[in-house]
């Protein structure tokens, strides 16, 4: 009958060590940690710059923009990073009236033009990235068909199940293409679009990259995308056409934040501070990151990223972030059905 | 059975345990529960049925239950008579212990890789422009939807079927089947009335867990089911990282809770009202396994074959991946991948390993408590127990992943950011296996034996230690193989408990893969893969150390 006893405290000792464990994991020294939604080999650069810099290390994950949104909203009461950064500006704007953020004005961010912040200092834009076409080339050569240079173009009966392109639940870039869409043709017309533009999609990706791979291995003929991750498939040597139609695209604006109620506020801001400077935003070109800078003093060469023939359509950052819930919801309803 | 039990009715040495698991059961099943139930059915504050009827209301939702169900049944039919064809083939039909062993580790691959690998491979092979269909010269078809989801979901887990029935194929007496075919019976009638009446409590708890395994799997749905075949846990996942809407994400998981419930309850009592009595102790020495005739072992094997070779041609393929430069333009031999993995993500590989071994050892000893508990003896409310063991197993990873988030961020006790919240997670969500094949194999097991054993002057302890626990060793060693096993490979789950300071393989691959790492990606699933099979042989060594007469004894019996 003892014996039996020693199993129970076993099984106890067991419990016990898996909550005694938790108290070990938690005492760390004061250590920066964020959150971000730039992968990893961009967030990487960006994180041990910082480090290398101020020799504050960082603890950092990488998640999609939603999920980002997600953990701090379920994190709220007792959050686990100090930092956001490189999300997209709408999501910040989302997540201002849940109280996920503090405003911050940070040193350094003068230069970056308003448009690319927030007035209240709740964010402040790193990068920006338009919305671009991108497709297999060897599918467009195969089909005789030239890039699209207009949206009425992706609606070719060549494409018929062939794109690929991001689910608007998940993905910032599937959002910032309805954005583009909205903004080029107006929201009912952009629905009615969208839903004929439905029948030659073969699948929407949970993330906005997720499509480009498929593309560049000729599994699918192209898809809309964010232009650093159609950028990145031809920089790793996949055989992809990149273009844009001439109504025009928006660009997304990335961008960092100070959580609220956040462990190391102060490292935090100095953080903030640091990624403001043209110092940070070099990094992208010698990186590799194919990102363009918000702070209009750091020059680029970058052929790629030159915005100057396409038409990029101003966007209401504000607005966007209002009515996103409102915009996935009538996607869900009018385009997939 | 029933006198057994009495006799040890109120046995006070088994209170503390019984009062240990409770808490572990409250405080990692129930409390999380109630939190999220909470969440659920309160809007600014007050109780109400808001978000159930927002849920309801959209036609989006509906359709994806009504896919849920539609797929788990097909996953789980598929799943389980892919799974009693192997486990047949390695119990009954006499093939040489290498080719057992091959098939065994061949199986279990799909299984032990990430989900997200094998869908990925799975459209790469039978996707539009893929490699089988370019080399059978077949037509493109979508394999987005209903049937890639399938067929990537029927790979991936009738190995479960596979582990939990070979279990239960192992442990029915060969001599019963002797008997029948001694007494003239053919070898279709033997199988027919003494092997598949016996394997039906093992073909149902197989059911079972393929259907709630479907049920709740999410990445396999995520990647292969698109837009055009919504299933309720992507809904949930994409309403909580999509939308940031942590609640209606809760509601549409807690809307599966009903089809889980409803056939777990189904399975328990069709199963619980017959008894499986084999291992009796009566029986005499074993003779030699008894196949079938040779036209339907024929037929068993050459269909194991097809899908045996099906899964290597797949898995080459994640290999092949993880050793080129640029998959499909610059096909050079590299293992730049591989320094990747032990360098970036080494980190990822230390945690989970220590995770997954942490998990399996505590889950085991707490799995097999359970489960003997909950069968040989009479406890209080044995059955509310058994019922809250499996449920973490039965609700939606995604669901008790936001549960955990949710109840452990805040309140009286905080874990998030921790290790312990991912191993109580892993521990009691995936006991599930463990607990049922215990319970399985108890069944099979006269208590005579045991009761002997008391009379015979052992204690309880020694009893259990030196009866009991040898006779179900399949049983535990299959719960701690699985329990390894998805606390390697958990994602649904583990997606929101990972932190900036414990991170998981999975979680890695999956961002290699939404971030175009493809070959990084096959890479770890390739080293996670190799630490998967050194621990289930592992597990195997160890299990022969303590046991090293475990053979014997039951030839003995």
């Amino acid at each position: 009958m003892k014996k039996n006893g020693v199993m129970g405290k076993v099984v106890t000792l067991a419990i016990l060590g898996t909550i005694l464990l938790s108290s070990i994991a938690t005492a760390a020294q004061p250590e920066l940690n964020a959150y971000t939604i730039w992968s990893e080999r961009y967030a990487q650069a960006i994180f041990s710059a910082f480090t290398k810099d101020t020799g504050i290390k960082v603890n950092w994950m990488r998640f999609s923009s939603g999920e980002v949104q997600a953990r701090l909203e379920a994190e709220r009461k007792n959050p686990q990073v100090d930092v956001v950064f490189g999300n997209m500006a709408e999501a910040f704007v989302n997540g201002i009236p849940k109280g996920l953020f503090e405003p911050y004005k940070p040193q350094g961010a003068e230069r970056i033009p308003d448009a690319f912040k927030d007035t209240d200092g709740y964010w402040t834009g790193v990068a920006i990235d338009p919305i671009c076409f991108m497709f297999n080339t060897r599918f467009l050569k195969d089909h005789n068909v030239g890039a699209p240079t207009s949206w009425q173009d992706l609606l070719r009966p060549e494409y018929k199940s062939q794109l690929q392109m991001a689910d608007a639940r998940t993905s910032g870039t599937a959002m910032y293409r309805i954005l583009s869409i909205i903004e080029a043709m107006g929201e009912d017309k952009a629905y009615v679009y969208q839903k004929k533009l439905n029948d030659n999609v073969q699948i929407y990706t949970k993330s906005g990259a997720g499509g480009a791979l498929p593309i560049a291995r000729g599994q699918a003929a192209g898809g809309i995308f964010f232009l650093v991750d159609a950028l990145e498939m031809q920089q790793k040597g996949y055989d992809v056409t990149i273009s844009y139609p001439k109504e025009g695209v928006v660009a997304g604006i990335e961008a960092m934040a100070l959580v609220k109620g956040a462990k190391s506020p102060d490292l935090a801001k100095k953080f903030l501070d640091w990624a403001s400077t043209e110092r940070m935003q070099r990094i992208y070109e010698g990186s590799q990151i194919n990102l363009i800078p918000s702070n209009p003093d750091v020059k680029i060469s970058n052929p790629g990223l030159d915005m100057s023939t396409v038409n990029v359509l101003p966007l209401d950052i504000k607005w966007a972030g209002d009515n996103r819930d409102r915009l996935v919801e009538r996607w869900i309803n009018e385009v997939l059905r | 059975m029933r006198s057994f039990d009495k006799s040890t009715r109120l046995d006070p040495a088994l209170v503390p345990l019984w009062v240990g698991l409770w808490g572990f059961l409250g405080l990692f099943v129930l409390y999380p529960l109630v939190r999220l139930i909470y969440i659920v059915f309160t809007t600014d504050g007050g109780v109400s049925l808001i978000n159930l009827i927002k849920v309801l209301m959209s036609w989006y939702n509906r359709k994806a239950f009504f896919n849920s169900l539609a797929l788990a049944t097909a996953v789980s039919t598929t799943g389980t008579f892919i799974g009693f064809l192997f486990a047949f083939a390695v119990t009954r039909i006499p093939l040489p212990q290498p080719v057992k062993w091959f098939l065994g580790a061949v199986v279990v691959l799909p299984f032990v890789s990430p989900p997200f690998t094998s869908s990925i491979a799975l459209t790469m092979v039978l996707g539009p422009n893929g490699l089988l269909l370019k080399l059978l010269h077949a037509p493109d078809f979508n394999i987005y939807g209903f049937w890639g989801t399938w067929i990537a979901e029927t790979l991936t887990y009738f190995p479960v079927a596979f582990l939990t029935l070979t279990a239960v194929l192992k442990a029915i007496d060969p001599n019963l089947e002797d008997a029948a075919m001694s007494m003239g019976n053919t070898s279709w009638g033997t199988f027919r009335t003494v092997t598949l009446p016996l394997s039906i409590p093992g073909l149902a708890n197989a059911f079972l867990l393929l259907f709630g395994s479907s049920l709740a799997d999410f990445s396999t749905p995520l990647v292969m089911a698109g837009h055009s075949f919504p299933v309720l846990t992507t809904q949930a996942y994409l309403q909580i990282t999509g939308m940031y809407d942590i609640q209606g994400g809760a509601t549409i998981s807690f809307i599966l809770l009903v089809p889980a419930l409803l056939v777990y309850l189904l399975q328990h009592y069709w199963v619980e009202q017959r008894s499986y009595v084999t291992i009796t102790g009566k029986a005499g020495a074993p003779s030699v396994v008894k196949g079938g005739r040779f036209f339907a072992e024929a037929l068993i094997l050459t269909i194991i074959s097809a899908i045996t070779l099906f899964i290597i041609f797949l898995y080459s393929i994640i290999f092949l991946g993880s050793l080129m430069k640029v998959w499909g333009i610059d096909n050079s031999f590299t293992l730049e991948n591989y320094v990747y993995v032990f360098t970036v993500g080494w980190e990822a590989v230390k945690d989970t390993v220590l995770i997954a071994i942490i998990s399996t050892f505590i889950g085991s000893a707490i799995g097999v408590t359970t489960g003997y508990l909950i069968n040989r003896k009479d406890l209080p409310w044995r059955k509310t127990l058994e019922f809250m063991s499996l449920l973490n197993y039965v609700l939606p990873g995604t669901v008790v992943g936001i549960a955990y988030a949710v109840a452990f961020n805040s309140g009286p006790i905080v874990l998030t950011g921790t290790m312990s919240i991912i191993v109580a997670l892993c521990v009691s969500r995936y006991d599930a296996t463990g607990i049922r094949a215990t319970i399985a194999s108890l069944q099979q097991i006269d208590p005579s034996i045991e009761e002997a054993s008391l009379s015979l002057g052992a204690s309880r302890f020694t009893t259990f230690f030196r009866v009991t626990l040898p006779l179900i060793m399949p049983a535990v060693t299959t719960g701690m193989r699985y329990l390894f096993v998805v606390s390697m490979t958990a994602v649904s789950a583990t997606i929101f408990l990972v932190s900036v300071r414990w991170s998981l393989l999975t979680i890695r691959i999956l961002e290699c893969i939404t971030e175009l790492l493809f070959a990084q990606a096959a890479a770890f699933s390739v080293v996670l893969v190799l630490i998967v099979f050194f621990a289930i042989g592992a597990i195997a060594v160890l299990f022969h150390i303590i046991y090293p007469n475990y053979y014997r004894q039951l030839r003995r019996l």
